[in-house]
């Protein structure tokens, strides 16, 4: 792909590049060798390098077995809570988005830009109230308090629905009635199909969006086993004041969930890119 | 676009019905549950408080106030100066997020990148990490003790503290780009990939250069994807919360009204005013709406295609 | 537009997986409680290693069974979770709570009126400590521990440079002059603007109480002659460069303690653990002292927070086994002895005699040098002055003076206008609840 002539041109792209690289790797490399040191380690000794004791082994032990075995818990239950919620989100928001592009119905353009609208919604102002209304069928504290809410997904509807039209030609769906298929049917078997990339994208936009949400559980969930693992290491962290142990558990912690998720997040980045074109391109 | 339902409604109509209703219904039910609502709620809310009388020791009672709480969340200072503190922070943030986002694609982009798929991967990355983890890892990165930039920039004698209250929107602004660039500029590449090679290959037949390309083929193409950009990050930026929340203990710059998410969560939680909140959170809300609107009104403007 | 199956089929792994995951869930969601059996209590606090104490409880008892539910510590969003709990109708039973925070739980309607449960063991604690949860003649809280402030410092700092523990707030400047002038990195202590309950003991001591309740209204002196009297020493030493600008308990701070250039602490007597524990390589470096005394020869001191008491919050539905709990916790020789040496803080109970912890505390005394800190804790808590009252929106107060004592220090701006601006802001903020104020 680059041939000799480019080389010389590439070396003022790349010297930004490999800046850029070094700017987003510095928190993350830090927190890697951070991982294996001790509390006094970890506020003596040179963050871009390991300490003359390194003790990762001894601190993921630590990790995990820290309240009962509280943090792979936290893992579970961020797990459960985002992938969860991201399925049922991505079912609904799919299902409504094509209804949206394909049926004419009426206040179908009303409808659209609600949900355009709570896009725009600032998550404080749902999160609050949330809490209260909740209350008042008893879920506040249980799992389905922060579960439910993750199910909803307007930017979901709305990706499904400009890709929907994009992607799923009316003749098709035309010819399969006229072989008299239902319009369910047509809907699971074919437009699914033609629509998967933003299906892929609208999932994994969701569970990221429901891993990374810190407001709702923190109103929502008061038992920590219920906890996902971001309100459970802000939970250690509050307890540094008193026991400096625990920033050695929150810096392990911080490191093993961003770990894992960096993992999932690149192994899928690929699907990324296809359902994010339309979101952009087709806006 | 034409649509196919007119003709095949008067067919079918009550089967087509059926499954308009199948498909749209569980959504538009969750959404009623789960935005609408809420939002509702927090409007009504809003216009009661809750009054204590004498020495404070018996149960309060709840009245109907009107828009007392809009007045005295707009008559607190410190809760208009956190209005005032977003929107400058949006005054630097989005440039800087748009900019940096979009020079990051068009250089990966641009034929020239040795190894364009990791340096891909390595930029988005932080994408997977949550706002409170990115904001407790720089908050470590902030401070002297901890920071090795910190520690390597003194031992040149350059004493920086990003904590302090001239840099701090800046240290926050740090934050916020870190976490979303990647992001971003992923949104950017995928929108760039969409545009035939053979518009680049007969533009350089034609003698156009490498940022000629970019002038004139690919920010004009890119528009759209710029816009959706900048609304998110607008939206985002408005919405500030826990990077401050986070970074607050380490730093004497950042108090519990430090941006209007912060002092509604402050009145709400800390302070026990959830109607107070509610107020200050629905004038977050209305501030998020009209400079979003605000902006794609103005980009979509007839003549405003400045390229 | 069709995808190529790999695609789809990973979509379907992923959905099994999510499925695969949510099924245990399935399985532990809250079901109904045994009828018979043991009554099942939460207790919500902070206190770290607390659950020493709690399992010391379960133990004895075959009746009732305490879980620890370890939240954020009160003003860092802990009391928040306890009043929406306790808003929505599913609180803890017990919870820990600050002598300072009971009159703002009272005002949300959060406690529950423990009289009749409690009223006999009123005896089993000092006066003044149990004084602090009755309001109108009912017992809402049971206190554990009281903060009696007093300096913890560095001796091996201050002796190298012949100094001893500052004994008056002159001396203290004095000495603040010499440590800073040995080495531009040291300073007698850390100004912890964030630190609300560190401010209010320095204003505590300095004379005038803040809060008075009359028959019908609060009077308010936040900005009374004596506080700003302190409020301008602690500007000079701010103005001379003599106090390191630095959160108390932060990562940075611990670092400082450790190397010495904070070579002292203002802190209630639970501090002793906290330093112990996260410094333990300066063992032996440490002694204790009262605070300095604007009047030499005096002994007034003053107390961190108050202290804290463990209350039933309201909407618990085993008020009488709570109380029976949280009276057992605190008020048995044995436990209270696990709770001070646990760090909880001055215990509350009167009879002070079989607490073991506070004579034979080997471990203790050794990281001070030998010294027995608990007998000059003992004096600074028989000098706390006890007609200072706690008013309802403490949580305001700690919020709005922090802020405005953080603005004036970042501004250098006058403290003692930090003062007065928090006069006018929790005036305001009382009487916008309907709380009289007298003017």
């Amino acid at each position: 792909m680059v041939n000799r002539r480019t080389w010389l041109t590439s070396i003022p792209v790349m010297a930004v590049m490999i800046a850029a690289a070094a700017y987003f790797l510095l928190p993350v490399l830090w927190v890697l060798f951070s991982a294996t040191k001790s509390p006094g380690d970890l506020f003596g000794t040179f963050g871009l390098w390991f300490s003359d004791s390194p003790q990762l082994f001894e601190n993921l032990g630590r990790l995990f077995t820290q309240d009962d075995n509280a943090y792979g818990g936290w893992l579970v239950n961020s797990l459960v809570y985002a992938g969860v919620g991201a399925l049922f989100a991505t079912l609904m928001a799919t299902g409504a988005g094509y209804a949206m592009a394909k049926y004419e119905f009426k206040g179908r353009e009303a409808l659209f830009s609600i949900v355009l609208g709570g896009v725009l919604v600032p998550a404080t102002v749902i999160a609050l109230p949330l809490y209260f209304l909740l209350n008042g069928v008893s879920l506040t504290g249980t799992y389905w308090s922060v579960l439910l809410p993750g199910m909803v997904s307007p930017f979901g509807v709305y990706l499904a629905r400009i890709y929907a039209k994009d992607s799923v030609p009316d003749e098709v769906i035309e010819a399969a009635r006229i072989d008299g298929a239902g319009d369910l049917r047509i809907f699971y078997t074919m437009a699914t199909r033609m629509m998967t990339p933003a299906i892929v994208t609208i999932f994994l936009f969701q569970f990221v969006a429901i891993w990374n949400n810190y407001l709702l559980p923190l109103v929502m969930l008061n038992d920590s086993k219920t906890f996902p693992v971001t309100l459970g290491l802000t939970l250690w962290n509050s307890q540094t004041q008193r026991d400096p142990m625990f920033y050695t558990l929150v810096v392990t912690g911080a490191a093993v969930s961003a770990i894992l998720l960096i993992i999932v997040m690149v192994s899928l980045q690929r699907f990324w890119k296809a359902g994010l074109t339309a979101g952009a391109t087709k806006g | 676009m034409t649509s196919i339902t007119r003709s095949t409604a008067r067919r079918k109509p009550l089967k087509q019905r059926l499954t308009l209703t199948v498909l749209l219904v569980p959504f538009v039910l969750f959404f009623a549950a789960f935005f609408v609502l809420p939002i509702g709620y927090a409007i009504v809310d809003s216009l009661f408080t809750v009054r204590s009388s004498g020495l404070g020791f018996g149960a309060p009672e709840k009245v109907f106030v009107f828009f007392e709480n809009y007045a005295r969340a707009l008559a607190t200072p410190s809760f208009v100066e956190s209005i005032g503190r977003v929107l400058l922070f949006a005054v630097i943030e989005v440039p800087l997020m748009v900019v940096f986002s979009l020079v990051l694609a068009l250089l990966l982009e641009s034929g020239k990148a040795h190894f364009p798929r990791v340096f891909r991967v390595i930029y988005f990355m932080p994408y997977g990490v949550p706002g409170v983890i990115a904001s407790l890892l720089w908050g470590f990165l902030y401070v002297p003790s901890t920071s090795p930039v910190l520690q390597i920039l003194s031992n040149f004698g350059l004493d920086f503290t990003p904590l302090g209250g001239d840099s701090v929107l800046f240290a926050i602004a740090n934050i916020a780009l870190w976490g979303f660039a990647g992001y971003n500029m992923l949104i950017i590449v995928a929108s760039l990939k969409s545009v035939p090679g053979e518009l680049y290959e007969a533009a350089r037949i034609d003698g156009a250069g490498e940022f000629a390309i970019i002038r004139h083929i690919k920010l004009p193409l890119l528009r759209p994807t710029v816009v959706l950009v900048t609304v998110f990050t607008i939206i985002g930026t408005l919405q500030l919360f826990v990077e401050p929340l986070v970074l607050k203990p380490l730093t004497t710059a950042i108090n519990s009204d430090f941006t209007p998410n912060l002092a509604a969560y402050n009145q709400a939680f800390a302070q026990s005013n959830p109607n107070l909140a509610a107020a200050m959170a629905v004038i977050v809300a209305l501030i998020a709406f009209v400079f979003s609107f605000g902006f794609l009104k103005l980009v979509n403007r007839k003549g405003n295609r400045a390229w | 537009m069709s995808q190529p199956p790999a695609t789809r089929r990973r979509v379907f792994a992923a959905a099994a997986l999510t499925l695969a995951v949510i099924a245990p869930l399935a399985a532990c969601a809250p079901g109904g409680e045994a009828s018979d059996g043991p009554v099942e209590l939460t207790f919500q606090t902070w206190v770290p290693n607390i659950d020493k104490a709690v399992d010391a409880f379960n133990e004895e008892h075959d009746d009732i069974h305490v879980t620890v539910e370890a939240i954020a510590a009160g003003p860092d969003g802990g009391y928040a979770k306890m009043l929406s709990a306790v808003a929505a109708g599913n609180p803890a039973d017990v919870a820990h709570v600050g002598y300072d925070e009971l009159a703002t739980f009272l005002l949300n309607d959060a406690l529950t009126d423990i009289t009749e449960y409690a009223a006999d063991d009123a005896d089993k604690f000092t006066d003044w400590q149990w004084k602090t949860g009755v309001f109108n003649d009912k017992v809402y809280g049971i206190p554990q521990a009281s903060g009696p402030v007093g300096q913890f410092y560095r001796k091996d700092v201050l002796d190298s440079l012949g100094l001893s523990a500052p004994a008056t707030w002159d001396e203290y400047y004095e000495a603040a002059k010499v440590i800073h002038a040995s080495d531009p990195n040291k300073y007698i202590a850390a100004f912890a603007a964030n630190q609300a309950p560190w401010l209010m003991a320095l204003a505590q001591q300095a004379g005038q109480p803040w809060f008075e309740a009359g028959d019908d209204s609060w009077s308010v002196a936040i900005d009374n002659p004596d506080t700003l009297r302190m409020a301008e020493f602690w500007q000079k030493l701010l103005d001379e460069d003599l106090v390191k600008v630095e959160a108390d308990m932060s990562n940075e701070w611990y670092t400082d303690i450790k190397s010495g250039n904070v070579a002292s602490w203002m802190s209630g007597s639970w501090a002793a653990a906290i330093i112990s524990g996260n410094a333990p390589e300066t063992s032996g470096l440490w002694a204790a002292a009262e605070m300095p005394q604007w009047v030499a020869g005096e002994h007034v001191s003053a107390s961190w927070g108050g202290g804290a008491s463990n209350v039933v919050l309201k909407g618990s539905k085993h008020p009488k086994e709570a109380t029976e709990f949280a009276l057992w916790m605190n008020g048995t020789p044995a436990s209270a002895s696990t709770l001070t040496s646990i760090g909880a803080g001055w215990p509350a109970l009167e009879d002070k005699s079989e607490i073991t912890a506070l004579t034979d505390d080997p471990e203790t005394f050794e990281f001070f040098g030998g010294q027995n800190i608990w007998d000059t804790f003992a004096v600074a808590d028989d000098n706390v002055d006890r007609s200072w009252q706690w008013p309802p929106l403490v949580d305001t107060l700690y919020a709005t003076l922090t802020d405005n004592v953080k603005a004036a220090v970042e501004n250098k701006t006058p403290l003692t206008g930090a003062f007065e601006k928090t006069q006018d802001d929790m005036v305001k903020a009382m009487e916008d609840k309907g709380i009289a104020v007298a003017e």
